[in-house]
């Protein structure tokens, strides 16, 4: 019988060692409680929401190819076969295209970690607190002003105190979901609201340099697009003003130069950094071809677009033939993507000097002649307002501006009109089912 | 220490006395019972000790006994297992050849043995000997149709990858649905980087797969059970002389069928109809020559010449068949096996060593396995017995990309056949001349090679504490490391613009176990036998994976990333968990006619939050042998006859990752610099799926067991599903992991065997299986009722009420025979539509079998033997995701399957093809369109082998020798159009995600021919 009270021993103690043997904890993430306990993990929380505002659903290219493939018009057309960027392309959005889906997932990936940061942003070293607060707000508010731009009707078509815009969430998600998450549409004005105010938080408290990251002059660049959306000519040109005038940034002497750079141009006010590491581009991806490591050429550029330019445009030659023309601007891989360029803030300036008939800064003639044509070697044009769009037009051809252009210009493209309900993405179906189709409202036309 | 020391020694002495005490000899001899021959080599063992020895060659034995000894076990490879009391001092039996299923045969249960008429629960045993040798790679495709319940599915034909099985159902929706397996006691890891780890098992080393199906069954092995468990028992030695067994084997391998697509004559007509159809919507009529420039017309005639290449197609100078191209036609397999197995009385072994190499049928594909094993007991003393099972392999084996890539062999298909393979000067055509980058360059000019070592072990040491107590301890580890290492050439779609493409893959998993159990048996009264076990398992694993790719190599000869200039990126991973289980069983026999067995597991597991770590696993069974009874013991009809009952729970922990129920942040970089993301939402309530199953069965024997059977009648009830539930993106996380649904799963089994002649010359035996299993959902979050399909070219739903995966979206409604447009039906179901955003919402289709089957049947005659297994799959459909692609009326320059010739051309045309439209999309999205019935039965496996004659395997002074051919899926019968029904994409194959096909390879068909000898 001792033999087996022996054994029996031995086997109790086999047992009793291995309890804490099921304390396993991961080796590749830490748990959510240990994020925001110092300035270092917030200042890498900070990184990381860049790193998500540069995925390839949102700087990172989708956003700039839904602008273009919505705003085709026969000037571009789409030949992949994913279906995805072919229903944006032809105006039949599925609710369930995954794109769709997984550009409002990044988008809101972005602001919860901003959230996150801003609620614990007093854990920040005080130097750099204002910096930090202002980059998370003015991520935060560009990342609801691309929402807004394709989820909602455009500003320009009114009514934006019952027109929907997105969900709008503030507070950070820890530990689970919370009734923040369930919360219904904001109006179009509830929106912008919010946009503004980040933005201009944001612009007062970011600094005049901040390496690639966001400065001032940044939150002022993009705030000069929300104002144009909106209309606001006067806003929009003091803030493309502040830009050009602070002397931070110049155009680059030829305007080849402005693109397939592996780090900032010198007319680069944001640019997403793309490199053979963490090469999210799906720009290169879609609208290069394959010698260039991309795929197969899948945006052709078409003869009504090309036909735009004037014979000796450099802009022109920018375009390749491969048997069919594509975008130069694209061409290769691990390149910077461009968000804004100072060449934008000349165009807005002009534009809105012509409409509100000032000349703060410069003359609009001196904006679109001496500075964007001649770059470009193209002679001077008579300075008229449809002169300064198609300006505007060539000059930011391909990255990512062209429907919301046409949106608050109220034109047409392919026969939708510029206020289309096709026009304007489907809130994605997982979203309204995770939430509820009481709650969370889908757009007119889906 | 040192008390135990000499506690030990004294222990030891203890036993050696044993030896000393009475002793009585029996003696006897062994026979066939349905030949009369003798029997050499059979196992004769005292029951419950080590004592034992081996018939001679004339079947004869002689044993010394303890005088208490009272029984003894006489056992012998494909016979059964027969235990005779010890009344006196001869005992002569004669053994029934295995093949008729005795109810003696010993089944392997968890952490023990017992003998098929005692069980109460329902375990499913297939033989090796059934199975040894079949040209398949995987012991899955092996199993494939031989047992009731069990489902078995390639994802492909692609050698060494993915295999299916499902146990009596699909029980989970986002955890995993495999079954656990056991080799030799050592749970083993079921999960790879890539291939699939069950193909690194040489199955020819089996002695048997016991597949656990009901609850009862599978509870011992609590929280991993609840898919069922595979039990995998590999031979051992026996005492006697030494047995050598060569086999050689050398085959075909093709593909199982062809589909075909159109030649060039018919493109070219039908590329043009298309393009002038669309031009005509357009209101251009492109044969006017002023309005050609700018038409579709003048678009499709420039892609023709631009993928004509060097030929030209208006004369149909080129007419490549690019399907045939993505196989390979020199498709060839041989095998080599060796195995030696004998011993004393003391030490027993088994030796083998096995070469398999099978050439896939795709390009670029291949797989070879070298393995050994050694198998050894040791009985150091009359109560003490220790050995170990080792098995060492190494897989090789040339992969392709999975089925969506524009690489794999398989999407060839889609080039057009006016497209030359070269141009004049040899060289392989590639994009932009041939429509998408070409495979074949991929496979021309790069390399995928896997190379993984699979040890899988354990050593045990066994000790008789009382003749009716032993303690069992059991050491194993399996352990796998892999490399992968991959090329794509300057020319290549992954090497193009790059230089090339180099990528260097390690993964290293180490799973290792520990199981310590006590074992009581006894009869008391002659009437009461108990059988019980307890103990406790430890087992931990761990996995590793580093990888590391790069770019720019100087000349393509140089391919390891040593001369790449540009490293991408490199990463290393590495996961543990852990379990920790408790166990007890105890089995109760009244008058060798009652049953009842209880049996409970505690298990903890290091993948739940502290509050949710420990789940108890409990299991009842029991069991009425009729036929003991007085009222049917003297019945001509009912020789064997029990009903059994069992309920069980057991659960699942596996397949939703290590640490689901925390809130994660990782590492991420922007900026060269590194950031902190959220990667998951918390969920500390996260605990166990729970599968409760009730099981009630019925296993007779007729006219003295000529037929025999099982009818099972289940019903599986999965709660608490772990499951993936959406939650507000606006929160930055799109799901979060939840124990909420539930799904059940119902069924019927018939298990029927019969022995329709046997004589001295003349044998014929077949079994049968059918098994009717329903799939239910019956609740996903408790909100939403149906979640629809998640990618837009299949319609894998889950829908409560429904099964798991069903297809539900647009129903195709034809064509309009007025104008050629796809039609679908709107919600309503009468009307229809031609505009697919307003299409309605239908169930069109169920990817789980309703009904699956297995008709075997083995004729030998004199020295001839042919066995033929058919397999059947009934009740499913299949949907082609690349219907949009390959039968989708000319949307693009993909070249079209057969059926697009029946297109609508004019108005009044009658016809399920629509009107050929180039870029107008006419009724390629998913829709019932793709959706096709896929039952089939095929014959999986016939096998006709000649074994020679003893009188002249005497002259040859060899034991046996037999020559054989074999076959594997040699026909297949079934009205699926695609290339074989037995499918499922890949690269998005899941739980849910079932029955989809999607440019994915045919089965494979081998025929081979095979010489086995022993001596």
């Amino acid at each position: 019988m001792k033999k087996s009270i022996i054994l029996v021993s031995a086997f109790i103690i086999i047992v009793a060692g291995c309890s804490k043997k099921l304390d396993i904890l991961p080796t590749q993430s830490i748990d959510e409680t240990q994020v925001f306990t110092n300035d270092a993990n917030i200042k890498a929380a900070l990184n990381g929401a860049y790193d998500a505002a540069s995925s390839t659903s949102l700087l990172g290219g989708d956003l700039q190819l839904y602008s273009e493939l919505l705003g085709a018009d026969a000037e571009i057309a789409w030949v992949g076969t994913y279906n995805q960027p072919d229903e944006v392309y032809s105006k039949a959005i599925l609710t369930n295209n995954s794109y769709v889906r997984a550009t409002w997932a990044a988008a809101y990936n972005t602001i919860n970690i901003c959230n996150n940061i801003l609620k614990a942003i007093d854990i920040v070293d005080e130097a750099d607190r204002d910096r930090v607060k202002g980059e998370a707000l003015f991520l935060r508010g560009e990342m609801y002003f691309e929402l807004v731009k394709l989820f909602g009707k455009p500003y320009s078509a009114g009514n934006v105190t019952s027109n929907l815009g997105v969900q709008i969430v503030t507070t950070p998600t820890i530990g689970d979901i919370s009734e923040a998450n369930r919360v219904p549409r904001s109006t179009i004005e509830q929106t912008y609201n919010l946009i503004l105010d980040d933005l201009n938080q944001a612009k007062t408290l970011l600094p005049e340099e901040n390496d690639v990251y966001a400065t001032t002059y940044t939150a002022s660049a993009i705030l000069s697009r929300v104002y144009l959306q909106m209309a606001d000519y006067t806003k929009a040109r003091d803030e493309a003003n502040t830009v050009i005038e602070s002397g931070e940034y110049i155009l680059t002497d030829t305007y080849d130069k402005a693109f397939n750079n592996t780090s900032n141009s010198s007319e680069d006010i944001l640019a997403m950094q793309v490199t053979a590491q963490d090469d999210q581009n799906d720009m290169h991806l879609f609208w290069s071809i394959g010698d260039f490591g991309a795929r197969d050429g899948d945006v052709e550029i078409l003869d009504k677009h090309l036909s735009l330019y004037g014979a000796a445009d450099d802009r022109l030659a920018l375009f390749y033939d491969n048997g069919t023309i594509y975008s130069g601007k694209w061409l290769l891989q691990y390149r910077n993507i461009p968000i804004i360029r100072l060449a934008e803030m000349y165009l807005t300036r002009a534009e809105c000097n012509f409409r509100l008939g000032t000349n703060i800064g410069a003359t609009p003639d001196e904006d679109i002649n001496d500075v964007i044509r001649d770059r470009v070697g193209q002679t001077a044009i008579p300075v008229t307002l449809d002169n300064i769009l198609l300006e505007r037009r060539l000059e930011l051809a391909h990255e990512g501006q062209r429907i919301h252009d046409v949106k608050r210009l109220k034109g047409s493209v392919d026969g939708f009109a510029y206020d289309a309900n096709k026009l304007v993405f489907p809130i994605p179906i997982r979203e309204i089912n995770a939430v509820g189709p009481d709650i969370l409202k889908q757009n007119d036309g889906y | 220490m040192r008390k135990l020391k000499l506690l030990l020694l004294g222990f030891f002495l203890l036993s050696g006395q044993l030896v000393w005490s009475q002793t009585k000899t029996i003696s006897g001899k062994v026979t066939d019972a349905k030949q009369g021959d003798p029997l050499p080599g059979v196992s004769v063992v005292v029951k419950g000790s080590n004592s034992g020895t081996v018939t001679d060659a004339d079947g004869a034995y002689k044993l010394t006994v303890s005088e208490k000894a009272t029984t003894v076990i006489f056992s012998y490879l494909g016979f059964g297992t027969k235990e005779v009391s010890i009344n006196g001092s001869l005992i002569n039996i004669s053994l029934e050849d295995g093949q008729s299923q005795s109810l003696d045969e010993i089944v392997v249960v968890g952490y023990g043995t017992k003998i098929k008429k005692d069980l109460t629960g329902n375990i499913a045993k297939v033989k090796g000997a059934d199975v040894q040798n079949m040209p398949v790679t995987n012991l899955n495709q092996a199993l494939q149709g031989r047992a009731a319940g069990v489902f078995v599915e390639a994802n492909n034909g692609k050698v060494g990858e993915g295999v299916k099985i499902l146990i009596r159902g699909s029980g989970s929706i986002s955890a995993s649905n495999s079954p656990l397996y056991v080799v030799d006691g050592v749970p083993i890891n079921n999960s790879s980087y890539s291939g699939n780890p069950i193909a690194d098992i040489n199955f020819n080393d089996v002695e048997s797969f016991d597949i656990l199906k009901d609850a009862s069954a599978a509870a011992i092995y609590g929280s991993r059970a609840a898919n069922g468990v595979v039990l995998i028992t590999t031979k051992r030695g026996k005492a006697g002389k030494t047995n050598f067994q060569v086999n050689t084997q050398y085959g075909f391998n093709k593909p199982t069928h062809l589909r075909g697509f159109l030649n060039a004559s018919e493109y070219v007509s039908l590329v043009r109809e298309a393009a002038i159809n669309s031009d005509i919507i357009e209101g251009i009529d492109p044969l006017d020559p002023s309005q050609y420039a700018g038409s579709w017309l003048q678009h499709a005639e420039r892609r023709l010449t631009r993928y004509s290449g060097w030929s030209d197609w208006r004369t149909l100078e080129t007419n490549t068949n690019w399907e045939e191209l993505a196989f390979n036609d020199k498709a060839r397999t041989s095998a080599i096996d060796i195995s030696a197995s004998g011993g004393n009385d003391k030490t027993k072994f088994y030796l083998s060593a096995s070469y398999n190499n099978q050439d896939g049928i795709l390009i670029g594909n291949r797989f070879k396995r070298l393995s050994t094993r050694i198998n050894l007991d040791h009985n150091v003393n009359d109560k003490f017995k220790v050995g170990f099972n080792l098995s060492l392999s190494q897989t090789s084996a040339g992969r392709v990309p999975v089925d969506n890539e524009f690489s794999t062999p398989m999407q060839i298909v889609a080039l057009s056949p006016v497209t030359p393979l070269r141009d004049l000067d040899g060289n392989l055509y590639n994009s932009p001349t041939t429509t998408y980058s070409n495979p074949y360059v991929d496979f021309a000019n790069g390399k995928f090679n896997s190379l993984i070592y699979r040890n899988i072990g354990n050593i045990f040491g066994q000790y008789n504490i009382l003749p009716s107590l032993f303690f069992r301890t059991e050491l194993g580890a399996d352990i796998q490391n892999q490399n992968d290492d991959q090329f794509y050439g300057f020319s290549t779609t992954y090497g193009t613009g790059s230089n090339g493409y180099g990528e260097s893959d390690w993964y290293r998993s180490l799973d290792y176990n520990i199981n310590n159990y006590f074992n009581f048996k006894k009869s008391f009264s002659d009437v009461h036998d108990i059988d019980a076990v307890l103990g406790m398992s430890y087992q931990h694993y761990n996995s590793e994976y580093a990888n590391v790719y790069g770019e720019q190599f100087p000349v393509e000869d140089l391919q390891k990333l040593e001369s790449a200039a540009l490293i991408k990126g490199g990463t290393s991973v590495a996961t543990n968990s852990s379990f920790l289980s408790y166990f007890a069983r105890a089995n109760y026999k009244f008058n060798d006619k009652y049953l009842l067995t209880f049996s409970g597991r505690l298990d903890g597991s290091s993948v739940f939050g502290n509050d949710r770590r420990y789940g108890f696993f409990p299991a009842i069974s029991a069991g009425w042998i009729l036929s003991e009874e007085n009222f049917l013991e003297n019945s001509n009809t009912f020789s064997f006859l029990k009903l059994r009952g069992s309920w069980g729970l057991t659960g699942n922990a596996d397949g939703f990752g290590d640490f689901a129920h925390l809130g994660l942040w990782g590492g991420s970089s922007y900026n060269g610099v590194s950031g902190l993301s959220p990667t998951q939402l918390a969920n500390k309530e996260l605990r166990w799926e729970k599968s409760n199953q009730v099981d009630i069965g019925l296993d007779f024997g007729l006219f003295n067991n000529k037929i025999s059977g099982e009818i099972d009648v289940y019903n599986r009830k999965t709660k608490d599903l772990i499951y993936n539930v959406p939650v507000p993106g606006n929160s930055g996380f799109t799901t979060q992991t939840v124990n909420i649904g539930s799904m059940e799963n119902k069924g019927i089994e018939f298990v029927i065997n019969s022995e329709n002649v046997s004589n001295k010359t003349f044998r014929w035996t077949s079994n049968l299986n059918v098994s009717f299993n329903k799939n239910k959902i019956v609740k996903l979050d408790g909100e939403q009722t149906s979640v629809p399909g998640n990618d837009g070219r299949y319609m894998n739903s889950l829908i409560v009420g429904e099964s798991i995966g069903i297809f539900y979206g647009p129903k195709y409604a034809g064509v309009d025979p007025a104008n050629g447009d796809a039609l679908y039906y709107l919600q309503d179901g009468k009307t229809t539509t031609n505009d697919y955003n307003l299409a309605g919402d239908f169930i069109v289709g169920n990817p789980n079998p309703k009904v699956i089957a297995g008709l075997g049947n083995t004729v030998s005659f004199k020295g001839i033997e042919l066995s033929f297994l058919f397999q059947g799959v009934f009740g499913n459909q299949v949907m082609n995701g690349a219907g949009g692609f390959m039968s989708a009326s000319f949307d693009w320059y993909d070249n079209q399957t057969r059926e697009q010739l029946n297109r609508w051309q004019k108005p009044g045309d009658i016809t399920d093809v629509p009107q050929l439209r180039l870029a107008y999309g006419n009724g390629i999205s998913s829709s019932s369109r793709y959706v096709y019935d896929a039952d089939y039965i095929r014959l999986k496996n016939v096998t006709l082998a000649y074994n020679l004659p003893v009188s002249v395997l005497r002259k040859l002074k060899i034991s046996t020798a037999k020559v054989y051919v074999t076959g594997v899926n040699l026909l297949t019968f079934t009205d699926y159009p695609g290339w074989d029904p037995e499918v499922n994409t890949d690269y998005r194959a899941g739980n849910r995600n079932q029955g989809s096909d999607f440019y994915a390879a045919p089965q494979i068909k081998n025929i081979s021919v095979g010489l086995n000898i022993g001596f």
